[in-house]
């Protein structure tokens, strides 16, 4: 039997974190994303389920609490808004050079800077392109509704595991303090130790056996030769990922002559600007990207041999746009529309937005 | 007859400051205070307690439930 709840965003990736038998949470607060860990707290699921949850003393030392985690083949995660979430870098990208899968939530807020509290989607860059140093890249996720927001969680560690890669949600103010219906996971259990030496037997420290050579996790290698072909074998990586794992949803797509680009809470305030453009006899669509790395590129190439133009609407000062620009490659104009600095842009501004940028253009 | 008097209670702790109560309010009772929460939200408030109806709109409307309506007995001062 399905439980139904009305649920926050934040509680939500608490709930399910716990219900796919996740072993470890280690946060620090910060909002708009504290409810992660006050639900966590709430819950005790380390008498449920035996996960942790740990308030560490900072960001940095969350992220490396994860790290460590993840380096005994457990299930663990971390969450943050956008400043902790730049603290938290340093550990991303070693995670990412150890091969290492994780978990990382961040629910962003304005920047720069502290900036403010209200939700925003200036992370992108950040999230997509990198953060930390490095040839390196997260698979990130973007959750539109409160619904995702439970089922990317257990979708995000069977990513991790698949490719040993860390993976970002990469939700916002909205979707984490937003209150929807939401049809929650099933319970699994988290896994055995017998589970994790026959999933992650072949590269996690969980204790040396005679049969066996010694698991070392690192980042570091000081023969440049050797590191070279550690950096192609990430890229190949990449590359299969961006091959196997893109996902997308396109709605009132197939007639559409002008395509509005938009991700997370973004993607719902265009999808109601789509019924309205609908109303007027415009025939508006809507693509939205729900994995950005790797972007729906081949799509957008495919859409750009028919439509009239792009409007990527993000809330931010013009970052995914680059990335639909580079798919569309000149073929038709794309533009830009967002708000900035928390403040959220209602469907009558989309509206008007494609209407100055794109259709009455001469 | 004399009109009647409503007070509202704000769980100041739990408000968001997403605005939707002051949006609700038909007489322009609600705004969101200048001072915030521990959370950093600008939380909601009775600017003008004298014009609350208690209609329990801003109650209804709010997604976390922090808006508890009374109604005020009359002559006694919410």
């Amino acid at each position: 039997m399905a439980e139904y709840r009305l649920m926050k965003g934040n509680e939500v990736i608490a709930e399910a974190a716990i219900r796919c038998g996740c072993d470890g949470y280690f946060g620090y607060p910060i909002t708009p994303q504290s409810e992660i860990m006050e639900t966590l707290m709430l819950r005790k699921p380390w008498e449920e389920t035996g996960m942790v949850v740990l308030q560490a003393e900072s960001e940095i030392a969350a992220i490396n609490m994860v790290y460590g985690g993840a380096s005994c083949g457990k299930k663990v995660m971390t969450s943050s808004s956008s400043p902790g979430i730049s603290l938290k870098q340093e550990g991303i990208t070693y995670i990412a050079g150890a091969e290492l899968p994780c978990l990382i939530v961040n629910v962003v807020r304005g920047g720069p800077g502290l900036g403010t509290i209200q939700p925003a989607q200036s992370d992108y860059f950040q999230a997509v392109k990198g953060g930390g140093h490095g040839d390196y890249h997260l698979i990130v996720l973007a959750p539109a509704s409160v619904q995702e927001m439970n089922d990317f969680v257990a979708l995000s560690f069977d990513l991790a595991f698949k490719y040993r890669n860390p993976v970002m949600i990469l939700s916002d103010g909205v979707i984490g303090q937003m209150m929807e219906k939401v049809k929650l996971s099933e319970y699994k259990p988290r896994w055995t130790d017998a589970e994790i030496q026959k999933i992650s037997g072949s590269w996690a420290t969980t204790g040396k056996t005679p049969d066996r050579d010694y698991h070392i996790i690192t980042s570091l290698d000081l023969d440049s030769a050797k590191q070279e072909i550690f950096n192609h074998k990430l890229i190949a990586k990449y590359k299969t990922i961006s091959e196997k794992e893109v996902r997308y949803e396109k709605i009132s797509c197939d007639d559409a002559e002008y395509i509005l680009v938009a991700y997370g809470s973004s993607s719902r305030i265009c999808q109601k600007a789509v019924d309205l453009c609908r109303e007027k006899g415009i025939k508006v669509g809507l693509l939205r990207p729900i994995t950005l790395f790797p972007y729906p590129t081949k799509i957008i190439q495919e859409m750009a041999k028919r439509v009239k133009g792009f409007l990527a609407v993000e809330m931010s000062a013009g970052q995914m746009v680059e990335d639909v620009r580079l798919a569309v490659n000149g073929k038709v104009p794309v533009e830009h529309y967002g708000r900035l600095g928390g403040m959220v842009p209602t469907p009558n501004d989309v509206v008007k937005a494609l209407e100055e940028k794109l259709i009455n253009v001469k | 007859m004399a009109k009647i008097r409503g007070a509202i209670k704000v769980d100041v702790e739990k408000c968001k400051g997403c605005g939707l109560c002051v949006v609700a309010c038909p007489t322009s009772v609600i705004a969101l205070s200048r001072n915030v929460n521990s959370k950093g939200y600008n939380y909601a408030y009775m600017e003008v307690p004298e014009a609350c109806t208690g209609c329990a709109n801003c109650g209804l409307v709010c997604p976390d439930s922090v808006i508890d309506v009374y109604r005020v007995k009359a002559g006694v001062e919410a």
